[in-house]
């Protein structure tokens, strides 16, 4: 101490300085030591291990975290932007539900089902189809029996027995729809022919060409291949 | 003056026995007296063909034709109304016969089963039953009829039991008029049978199987119209559209063919339209 006070002000100043450093140094030893006693060297490589990792996922995370928030940041200075984004999402989402088709949104839509009502409109629209259907058929018949009474029938006799008996199975359908629609004209129709049909499906031979002549006369008699085109017609435009 | 020469005409055009009429008076006698009862029939004359039947039956009952007449008699008793189990009776005996003609027994066949239908409605339940045992008839055509009738009936549970025999119908038949009925009365009846019916049959990979129609009214989120049928009874079904929205669709400029065809080529896609009064379309199929 007294050298110190011998010695000039600067050195003075440098050795109290480093006395005082000495004496940091062995209170930070001390404690080091109660530190290390405290130490469980074994866990400790597994404990650095699982704190390095949680560090490691928490720099991702860090540097994650600033661009997002830019993201936000700037939707949040620029409302034109955010709208315009938001627009775009919603839009999506309709377009997504609107031009899927419906039946896609549940399975619960897999089923058949038809109202009563539309069931009744199908079954008009297929009785005036079938109406149309059945004259025509009606019709190439009676031309085939009746147009060429000189050479006779081109059809054989088995064939056209067989046509006049499904006309008559069709008919029996188209009773039944006529009926329920009221299609008079067309019932009407239809019953004249089916009496004919009904004659030739017990036919089994070929018919006498003086048979036919007459048969021939009474259909142009009763112009049954004008009234068969005049319902036919009305029944194809709908009336 | 003109009944009389068409009813002369007609004789002369049904004259198929006269060569064996004129070997025998009785015969031609029974022969003209069908004659004109068939011309009658065909005139809807019931009660005088009925006469003409009565007549031939009474003075003739020994004739091949008093049999035959037996069908006749049953079409003037059904045309006349409110003689239906008359009618009933005289198409039953004639299919007993051993000489009646196959396509006349069909045709009776087809008239039992339309006036037990008709006795059904009116409250009379025992005329099912001659509808319902004609559902295993062996003759397709019979049973055919039988279960497309039975789908008719205001009884839901007895319509049902039509089901298997249109079911068989959908699975098994070509006819599309045939089919087409048989999907109809089932769509009617049962519908999830005609779902399995249709799952059952071979699906090519071009065919689509459902058509959807919806129709709502402005922003309601309910359609006002709903429609899943098979793909095969669309063009039936656009046919059968209330005329209201057929009439949007083609003011829009829309053909139905047009639209079935580029629906089948883009599966699955769906065409909106919509109409002048807010309502909107809705046609896809899958």
């Amino acid at each position: 101490m007294d050298e110190r006070k011998n010695m000039p002000s600067e050195r003075r100043a440098e050795s109290e300085a480093i006395e005082r450093l000495l004496r940091e140094t062995e209170a930070v030893r001390s404690e080091i030591r109660e530190a290390a006693a405290s130490v469980d060297w074994e866990a400790l490589p597994g404990l650095i291990a699982d704190r390095a990792m949680a560090a490691d996922r928490e720099r991702r995370r860090a540097e994650a975290a600033p661009g997002r928030a830019a993201w936000l940041s700037a939707l949040w200075m620029r409302p034109v932007l955010a709208g315009l984004a938001a627009g775009l999402v919603v839009g999506a989402a309709v377009m997504y539900f609107a031009l899927r088709a419906p039946g896609g949104r549940a399975g619960r839509d897999e089923a058949y089902h038809a109202s009563g009502e539309f069931l009744d409109r199908a079954e008009l629209e297929m009785a005036r189809r079938n109406a149309v259907d059945y004259l025509e058929k009606s019709q190439y018949v009676l031309l085939d029996v009746f147009e060429s009474p000189e050479e006779g029938p081109v059809v054989p006799a088995a064939v056209r027995s067989e046509r006049a008996r499904s006309l008559l199975q069709k008919k029996q359908y188209l009773n039944s729809q006529l009926e329920r629609f009221q299609m008079a004209k067309a019932k009407a129709i239809c019953d004249q022919i089916e009496m004919l049909f009904r004659e030739l499906a017990q036919l089994e031979g070929d018919l006498p060409a003086a048979e036919l002549g007459r048969i021939r006369d009474y259909v142009e008699e009763r112009q049954l291949l004008l009234k068969i085109n005049l319902v036919k017609k009305e029944l194809q435009s709908g009336v | 003056m003109r009944k009389i020469a068409w009813t002369i005409c007609f004789a002369l055009v049904l004259g198929l026995g006269a060569a064996s009429a004129r070997d025998n008076p009785q015969a031609a006698t029974a022969d003209s007296l069908f004659r004109e009862a068939k011309l009658l029939v065909f005139d809807k004359d019931w009660r005088a063909a009925l006469d003409k039947i009565n007549e031939l039956v009474d003075r003739f009952p020994s004739s091949p034709l008093a049999g035959q007449a037996l069908f006749y008699k049953g079409e003037c008793l059904s045309g006349l109304g409110g003689r239906e189990r008359d009618a009933l009776r005289a198409y039953k005996s004639y299919i007993q016969l051993d000489d009646a003609k196959p396509s006349l027994v069909e045709e009776s066949e087809g008239a039992i089963v339309d006036l037990a239908f008709d006795l059904f409605e009116e409250g009379s339940d025992p005329a099912l039953r001659d509808i319902v045992s004609r559902l295993e008839h062996p003759n397709k055509v019979v049973r055919y009829y039988a279960a497309y009738k039975l789908s008719l009936v205001s009884d839901k549970k007895e319509a049902a039991k039509a089901a298997p025999v249109l079911s068989r119908i959908v699975v098994t038949e070509k006819d599309p008029e045939l089919l087409d009925r048989a999907r109809i009365a089932l769509l009617r009846v049962s519908p999830e049978s005609l779902k399995s019916a249709e799952d059952r049959k071979p699906r090519t990979v071009t065919t689509a199987r459902m058509l959807r129609i919806r129709v709502r009214d402005g922003s309601k989120r309910e359609p006002s119209f709903s429609l899943n049928i098979p793909f095969a009874l669309a063009d039936l079904a656009l046919g059968a559209l209330d005329e209201d929205d057929k009439a949007a669709i083609r003011k829009k400029g829309y053909d139905i063919n047009k639209i079935m065809n580029e629906l089948v080529k883009s599966k699955e896609s769906i065409l909106r339209i919509a109409g002048d009064d807010g309502s909107i379309i809705e046609i896809w199929i899958d």
